[in-house]
């Protein structure tokens, strides 16, 4: 101490910066010798090491690690070369608390060893932490049953094939070696399924989400649900996307068999009044824009008040039951058959103008003549007046089409019934 | 209390005064002629851990004037070796201390055996440790 007073004041002042840089170094150094006294240490050690004596010492670097590393002393004593390393990062967990220390010990000469002491407490957990959340994932992407969880590339490649994959939808490992997402998915019915447009979303806005039959293996389809995640690289820009499709076949189901129920009339089966009104809403719509023209037939059930009154609202249900499955039997697919109200039915023919609809009507109503309905006894014989009217120039909407073969349907009425009139 | 300044008179600089009762009492009031004529270091800390005071003899035993080290945090940028459970968890975590531990510091990077004074008291404005050599 005599010797720093002495020295110029430069020196001093150097000499205090060299000793407060020691003092501020963040990892522990520790110069000892062979027979484990210790003669420097930075302040770095003495807080790392000070914790496992429990004498509180520091004077011997074999009774400070006796606990965590008993066998430093025969380590050293059996490293036989004058210099070198005799341990490299050496990990020590201390006992009783999450610590874990790093040791490395260089030999410098026959008596003089260098040992640095690092906490790496933080790295082990946060090393722990990424194997969890990767052990998490693992068993989420191989243990969900109605999901299928996958990431694939910016083109859409599959990155990796999980059990997932295999439960959802029958796929191997080899099927989806280097495979897009397209190969999950059926075309829509409107083209090829744009599936980069699918991703251009997701990266867009982050995630995005569609319903959409998909395929298995077999070739066999599911209706499912979809949802696409971007998958963000440090800078923020999407590097892959995630996605998680889940099976809701079920849920079509049900949801079809709801709307089934809300637009179909529960007695006939046939579409209910507000169902019917927006199919004519639709035909009215591609008349006005593509003059695809349509047919309304207006069927009424003739003498329906005298069925009921004769042989009772049973017999009166049984025969427009009837007519509307004959009605629907010689059907079209696209031709839509509307329990308009009471015993009236409308009857509507997308791109059929009167000229083709007229010998359909006429066919109609000879084949409801001659069915019978046998609800009652004896059995009850039904004819149909229908009034006709199709798509024409001046018509603003809909209704007007209506009025005419509702018109029609007066003048078959006054005519007689059993016939077809056209307006 | 007068004989208690009595004795305070006396002891300054003596080693009694480094386990007196009082001496939390005596740092307080002690002028800064006082403080820097004690033969053990002291260091007085703000509730945040910052430096405020720093005598001579805690500068002898370090190798750092006080100029340097006052205004720093004390247990990461003056004494790291002290930023353990032992002496810093137990600033934080007390809220009221007296107690003398064996320690080690590292002063001019070699062990030195040394005896700690930790002074707490609540609502005072500095907390203290006192340093002195042992063994």
């Amino acid at each position: 101490m005599t010797d720093i007073q002495a020295a110029p004041a430069d020196d001093i002042s150097g000499y205090e910066s060299l000793v407060e840089f020691l003092y501020l170094t963040p990892i522990g150094l520790v110069k000892f010798h062979v027979d484990g006294g210790i003669d420097m240490a930075n302040p770095a050690a003495a807080q790392l090491l000070m914790p496992l004596s429990p004498q509180r010492e520091l004077s011997n670097i074999y009774t400070v690690f006796a606990t965590i590393a008993p066998n430093l002393r025969s380590r050293i004593a059996g490293f036989r070369a004058p210099v070198g390393q005799i341990c490299d990062q050496l990990q020590l967990a201390v006992p009783g608390t999450r610590r874990v220390l790093t040791l490395s010990i260089n030999k410098i000469n026959q008596d003089t060893l260098m040992a640095v002491v690092q906490d790496i407490t933080r790295v082990i957990e946060q090393e722990l932490r990424i194997r969890d959340d990767q052990q998490r994932f693992h068993a989420i992407f191989d243990n969900i049953r109605d999901y299928a969880i996958y990431t694939v590339d910016l083109q859409g490649r599959v990155d990796e094939w999980n059990r997932s994959l295999h439960r959802l939808g029958g796929w191997r490992p080899e099927d989806v070696a280097g495979a897009t997402i397209d190969r999950f998915f059926t075309p829509s019915p409107l083209g090829v399924w744009p599936e980069l447009t699918v991703l251009d979303r997701a990266r867009l806005r982050g995630t995005t989400e569609f319903d959409g039959w998909c395929t298995r293996r077999d070739g066999t389809v599911f209706w499912g649900n979809t949802v696409i995640t971007a998958l963000p690289d440090p800078e923020g820009k999407a590097q892959g996307y995630v996605l998680v499709t889940r099976d809701l076949t079920e849920r079509k189901h049900f949801e079809d068999r709801l709307v089934a129920l809300a637009t179909t009339d529960p007695l006939t089966g046939a579409a209910n009044r507000r169902a019917g009104e927006s199919r004519l809403d639709e035909a009215f719509g591609f008349w006005q824009q593509q003059r695809r023209p349509f047919t309304v037939l207006m069927i009424d059930c003739d003498h329906f008040k005298r069925i009921n009154d004769r042989w009772g609202h049973k017999a009166g249900d049984a025969a427009l039951v009837a007519l509307a499955r004959v009605c629907r039997d010689s059907l079209r697919p696209a031709d839509c058959l509307v329990r308009w109200g009471g015993e009236e039915f409308l009857l509507l023919l997308p791109d059929t103008g009167c000229d083709a609809a007229l010998p359909i009507a006429e066919r109609l109503r000879v084949t409801i003549a001659a069915a019978e309905v046998i609800a009652a006894d004896p059995t009850v014989a039904i004819t149909v007046s229908i009034g006709m009217a199709d798509s024409g120039s001046s018509d603003r909407s809909a209704d007007d089409v209506l009025r005419r073969a509702d018109q029609a349907l007066y003048s078959a009425k006054d005519a007689g019934r059993n016939r077809v009139m056209v307006q | 209390m007068i004989e208690a300044l009595a004795e305070h008179a006396e002891v300054v600089g003596a080693r009694s005064l480094f386990s007196s009762p009082t001496l939390f009492d005596w740092l307080e009031a002690a002028t800064p002629q006082e403080f820097d004529a004690l033969a053990f270091g002291v260091v007085g800390m703000d509730s945040a851990g910052i430096v405020r005071r720093y005598n001579l003899a805690e500068g002898r035993l370090s190798g750092l004037t006080p100029e340097r080290v006052i205004g720093r945090h004390f247990f990461t940028s003056v004494a790291p070796c002290t930023n353990n459970f032992i002496v810093a968890h137990r600033f934080e975590a007390e809220n009221e201390i007296d107690d003398v531990i064996d320690y080690v510091f590292t002063f001019r990077i070699a062990p030195l055996k040394v005896r700690l004074r930790l002074l707490k008291r609540p609502g005072a404005q500095l907390m203290y440790i006192a340093v002195e050599r042992r063994g």
